[in-house]
């Protein structure tokens, strides 16, 4: 049997991406550590091949299609040793030593170790470079209050699992987005309004010269809905909405999109007439998406790891471990192995992070006292290993970042007494309203020493609420304002129901998926101001074309 | 007239005119109900818009790439790009040729891609919002752009905006018709022709196929629809030479339509010649200082009129600049030298965009509109060596007289459009044959006692070096100096004996517009160079959004006088590790 099958004509079959990067890993680290000056102590190889496919659409016509198919290489090569190598954080510096090469996507020895070789040595070559400026820096400047080692011991992962193939059926996906798109149609108000799907497989192969070889990957689909209107003052004014799911298959039915359609367009409508927010300072509910992103803001990137080591940034929690930094009744996990909450895919989810370190849940802060940060293989004082948080968009150097953001509450009331509470606390304090901040679209936070150490967060939807009974008031043109600890303290209830809002984070390793699930919470004190606005009319000449669809919606 | 006379013509060749009969096409019949609208705009206050044009490109794309037999790339894209125009004051003063002309001082409302399906009232909407934007712009610039003028002596008024007669011309654009499986085999098996090419590092194999056109209506009356295509096969090769400098070499063949690139067997050669001349020159010899004469041979004497003077036939005009601003306009070294000599009195030199074929292969450069609406007309540029005229747009410019001469090919800055050439020819009334130039060479180098002569057959323009090194070259180049002469590739020193030399890593030094005057004599050969040519300097191989098709026909040359140095630059030490083997 051997020998029929030795002799047997059938071509042999090809080498695995896997195999093609660990001989060229090989290769390359045998003469790096022999040969290099310095010599090489660690190699890696990530390949992130992505496979794509969107489709864009505004009022009933298709704007743009993609379909586009890559695979990116990240070398990672450290010279010198692990106590001090070519990665050492230096105050002002940000180090990039990979580029993220654009690799052959099919499985083709010479087209991948060529690009690989080359690679290794511009990598190497920074490496070196870096390693010579930082040892004379180490000299001269004044020792950094963390002196922890580069990098950690990690023990070896062996894992292969591909993601299944993309599926995306598009003529339907065309149809529908057409058909979804043309709903703005009824709201003659808006002045642009996107509805765009998207699906992709992420595949990862991950090789290191400690033995760890991981194939894993997984899938990601979206719809976007987004609108955008101006007021008579000339305020900008836009909201959206998204739904994920990780096979487009997974996204919901029309029927769900149109509705949520509907709301964008509504919430627009009504914001073009709402009066404009005024600076405030008094109670807030947040819904669970606001506060997830309230969170993720004010509390997520404070606790990334290599926050801690560097000494330009604000360490808002660096010497708080064992201690409260949260109401007692709040926990706070990062579980990048939740694939759901309820039946809603999360974003942040993943088998292994980009240092090829298997995924596993990390308590961050346990009924208030915070416990541990988010850990890279970059160590820091007092934790001196990876919690499988070191993650990268292609092209970018891994830092440590969030993945799933669980806020838990053992001080959780139903929605209808949490709008109690807000009423009773507006009264307490003696303010004419409370806010309620129903959705929310982002943010940012600065961490640096050189900024205002504050964060900003951009409400879309914003109510003022009122303790005598009157209904609930859109205003528009807030944002919310503060200091991180302050608002911690201030925190007085959440609910008992929590939602899910699945997103895009930016940061220093580039974009990465992630999720922040949280209950509504209840603030006795929240901070706005006005948004800066455009001084800019709106359109000078009205709509050009009545528009033919029926107006039910007005 | 000549517009209708040359629309008339047409109309037997199958062409629409729309005189009367309300256009069919939504996307042109949207444009024209828009663009009337708008022109009403009267806000209290504000001045008027006197002038609008809106031009918009339909591009459907394949592009695939692939390195050592793998696919790197391979991507079909469908887009349209809107581009609108609106001019207040008046073509004596308007809102243009301002610093602050094309910044975007209102609200750039969320329009995303432009549709690609055509609705009647979204594609309304979508004009009439992106006009609302560069109609604020527009107003805000000509106030700025007064206020910065109270600050300034002009010595010499230009008008901002050239009359033209308004031209209908509408034709149909083809449909993108490619194999793509077809070509992106054929990608793949070129690409890995450089697998017998151990010494070559890294190579990369790009092919592009586009077809789609543009629309363009003004508030003048122009309304145009022609197609615009354009195919591309570009290979890059780069590899190392013992001392660690970097050496490599590109091959760009293109045409109009996929079906007219060369055969398979053909394209194999080129591949296979550009390999063995890349691994050739890791094995040159490193260049020395030269002065003396320098013959160009071939497709070299064409890429140096392509380089040095076609581009220097466009004038770039100097912007009224804010006080407060220090900008740089690098000016054409042809500036204010009209009627001077700038070529031997035996040369001369035009271009012809209606030109269709030439010696019996379709000319590359040709085109019938340019992209102001603007019909182009043959330019005898420069008569018995003397400059007659430039390339002009829209834009008046010093000594441009009071017209465009439709050679607006590529967007331009300040609000204006960028002139190029189409069909550049170059001739000269007294020629020899190439062994003759040869000889004359080597009479030269002896006369002079030099050891060699130098000839070039290969010059790097369009440049294929990578954006990094364009980027550390332009660094070296003083503000509003002049840019190098892109690298000579295939360059050889010649001796007594007819024996050639490969040399590396040389560049010209000084070499300009007026070396031209110093060309000893013409080949009777006349070698034709079709190229992508772009507004980026050396017009660098992929790095500009718009490329435009030309073409250039002219002698091999003999200039005198030129100096070349070698590359002084460190080079890299060789990688630690050797390169991989290929697997053949």
């Amino acid at each position: 049997m051997v020998f029929l099958a030795a002799a047997s004509p059938a071509p042999a079959q090809s080498p695995s991406v896997l195999d093609i990067l660990a001989q060229e890993l090989n290769r390359n680290f045998t003469a790096l550590k022999q040969k290099g000056e310095p010599a090489a102590y660690f190699l890696s190889y990530e390949v992130a091949e992505q496979d794509f496919r969107g489709i864009s659409g505004t009022l009933g016509t298709i704007a743009s299609t993609n379909n586009a198919k890559d695979r990116v290489l990240d070398v990672s090569v450290r010279v010198g040793s692990p106590k001090l190598d070519n990665y050492r954080q230096v105050i002002g510096e940000r180090t990039q030593f990979t580029r993220g090469a654009l690799l052959s996507f099919e499985d083709n020895s010479n087209a991948i170790k060529r690009r690989v070789w080359i690679e290794t040595d511009r990598a190497y070559r920074a490496a070196a470079e870096r390693l010579i400026r930082i040892k004379t820096n180490a000299e001269v400047k004044v020792a950094a209050s963390d002196d922890s080692d580069d990098f950690s011991d990690q023990p070896p992962s062996t894992y292969q699992k591909a993601p299944p193939k993309l599926q995306f059926d598009e003529a339907a996906w065309t149809a529908r987005i057409r058909n979804l798109s043309a709903r703005f149609a009824n709201y003659p108000g808006i002045l642009t309004s996107h509805v765009q799907v998207t699906a992709q497989t992420d595949t990862r192969y991950f090789v290191n010269t400690e033995g760890t070889r991981v194939l894993h990957g997984r899938g990601y689909a979206r719809v976007t809905v987004s609108a955008e209107a101006k007021a008579m003052d000339g305020a900008d004014l836009n909201t959206g909405e998204t739904f994920e799911a990780v096979e487009a298959s997974g996204l919901p039915k029309d029927e769900v999109i149109l509705a949520g359609i509907d709301r964008v367009a509504k919430d627009l409508t009504a914001l073009l007439r709402a009066p404009e927010a005024e600076p405030f300072v008094g109670p807030a509910i947040f819904s669970g998406r606001a506060a997830g992103v309230f969170f993720h803001e004010i509390f997520g990137h404070r606790v990334e790891g290599h926050r801690q080591k560097d000494e330009s940034e604000g360490q808002t929690f660096t010497k708080s471990v064992g201690t409260k930094v949260l109401p007692d009744f709040l926990s706070v996990v990062f579980d990048p192995t939740r694939r759901k909450i309820g039946d809603i895919d999360l974003f942040g989810w993943y088998d292994y992070d980009d240092e090829g370190v298997k995924a596993r849940p990390v308590v961050a802060v346990d009924k208030g006292v915070l416990k541990t940060f988010l850990m890279s293989r970059s160590p820091i004082h007092g934790f001196d290993s990876s919690n499988s948080h070191g993650r990268r968009q292609p092209g970018y150097e891994v830092v440590s970042r969030q993945s799933n953001l669980i806020v838990q509450s053992t001080k959780a009331v139903s929605d209808a007494q949490l709008h109690n509470m807000l009423v009773d606390e507006i009264k307490r304090q003696g303010k004419p309203y409370g806010l309620y901040f129903a959705d929310i679209t982002g943010g940012f936070t600065t961490t640096g020493r050189n900024g205002l150490q504050a964060f900003k967060v951009i409400p879309l939807v914003v109510y003022r609420v009122y303790a005598d009974g009157r209904p609930d008031e859109l205003v528009r043109g807030a944002d919310i304002v503060g200091t991180p600890l302050a608002s911690f303290a201030k925190i007085l209830a959440t609910s008992d129901k929590t939602q899910v809002f699945n997103g895009y984070c930016g940061a220093e390793s580039g974009s990465v998926p992630v999720s922040a699930v949280s209950p509504a919470i209840l603030v006795s004190e929240i901070e706005i101001e006005k948004k800066a606005k455009s001084q800019d009319r709106p359109p000078l000449l009205p709509i050009p074309f009545k528009t033919e669809t029926p107006r039910s919606a007005q | 007239m000549k517009a209708l006379l040359f629309a008339a013509a047409m109309l037997a060749a199958g062409l629409v005119i729309s005189a009367q009969a309300p256009p069919a096409d939504p996307i042109i019949r949207a444009m024209h109900d828009e663009l009337d609208r708008s022109l009403k705009l009267t806000v209290p206050n504000l001045e008027k818009p006197y002038f609008i044009e809106y031009l918009l490109d339909d591009n459907d794309s394949f592009n695939v790439s692939a390195t050592l037999g793998g696919l790197t790339r391979r991507r079909r894209e469908r887009f349209r790009n809107l581009e609108v125009r609106v001019r207040v004051g008046d073509y004596k003063f308007d809102n243009t040729n301002y610093s602050g002309s094309d910044i975007n001082f209102g609200t750039r409302y969320d329009l995303e891609r432009f549709p690609l399906d055509d609705s009647y009232p979204v594609l309304r909407r979508y004009f009439w919002l992106e006009t609302d934007t560069e109609y604020k712009s527009a107003v805000e610039a000509i106030a700025r752009k007064r206020a910065a003028l109270r600050n300034l002596n002009v010595n010499e008024q230009l008008s901002d905006f050239a009359h033209v007669e308004p031209v209908h011309l509408l034709r149909d654009f083809q449909k993108l018709n490619i194999d793509e499986d077809g070509w992106s085999n054929r990608v793949r098996k070129l690409s890995a022709i450089f697998d017998q090419y151990p010494e070559v590092e890294a190579s990369n194999v790009e092919f592009r196929s586009g077809d789609g056109g543009y629309y363009l209506l003004n508030s003048e009356g122009t309304e145009v629809r022609v197609p615009d295509r354009t195919t591309s096969l570009r290979v890059r090769a780069e590899a190392r030479a013992p001392d660690g400098m970097r050496v490599r070499d590109a091959v760009s063949i293109q045409t109009a339509e996929a079906t007219g690139m060369p055969g398979e067997a053909e394209l194999t050669r080129s591949v296979q010649t550009l390999a063995q001349r890349v691994t050739a020159l890791t094995h040159a010899d490193k260049g020395e200082d030269y002065s003396g004469p320098v013959l160009f041979e071939g497709t070299a004497g064409a890429q140096i009129f392509a380089e040095v003077l076609g581009r220097n036939l466009a004038l770039t005009r100097r912007p009224v600049i804010d006080s407060r601003r220090n900008l740089a306009v690098p000016a054409s070294e042809l500036d204010g030298r009209l009627g001077a000599r700038i070529l031997p009195d035996t040369f001369d030199v035009w271009d012809d965009p209606l030109l269709k074929e030439w010696r019996g292969k379709p000319l590359f450069g040709s085109f019938e509109v340019d992209r102001e609406g603007v019909l182009p007309k043959k330019l005898h540029l420069i008569e018995n060596g003397t400059l007659k005229g430039y390339l002009l747009t829209r834009q008046p410019v010093r000594g441009g007289g009071d017209g465009s001469n439709g050679h607006a090919r590529m967007p331009g800055q300040y609000g204006a459009s960028t002139a190029g050439v189409s069909n550049l020819f170059v001739t000269a009334s007294t020629t020899v044959p190439l062994l003759e130039l040869r000889r004359r060479l080597q009479e030269l180098v002896s006369m002079r006692g030099k050891p060699y002569g130098i000839v070039v057959r290969e010059m790097d323009f369009p440049s294929s070096m990578s954006v990094e090194d364009a980027r550390r070259i332009l660094a070296g180049v003083s503000a509003g100096g002049a840019l190098p002469v892109s690298m000579p590739i295939q360059i050889y020193r010649v001796y007594p004996d007819g024996r050639e030399v490969l040399m590396r890593g040389m560049q010209f030094r000084g070499f300009s517009a007026r070396s031209l005057k110093d060309i000893l004599a013409a080949g009777d050969d006349l070698n034709r160079f079709d190229f992508l040519d772009s507004a980026v300097p050396f017009a660098l191989m992929g790095a500009a959004s718009y490329e435009s098709n030309a073409t250039v026909v002219a002698p091999s040359i003999l200039i005198d006088d030129l100096e070349l140095h070698p590359v002084e630059e460190e080079q890299p030490r060789l990688p630690v590790v050797p390169a991989p083997e290929l697997v053949k």
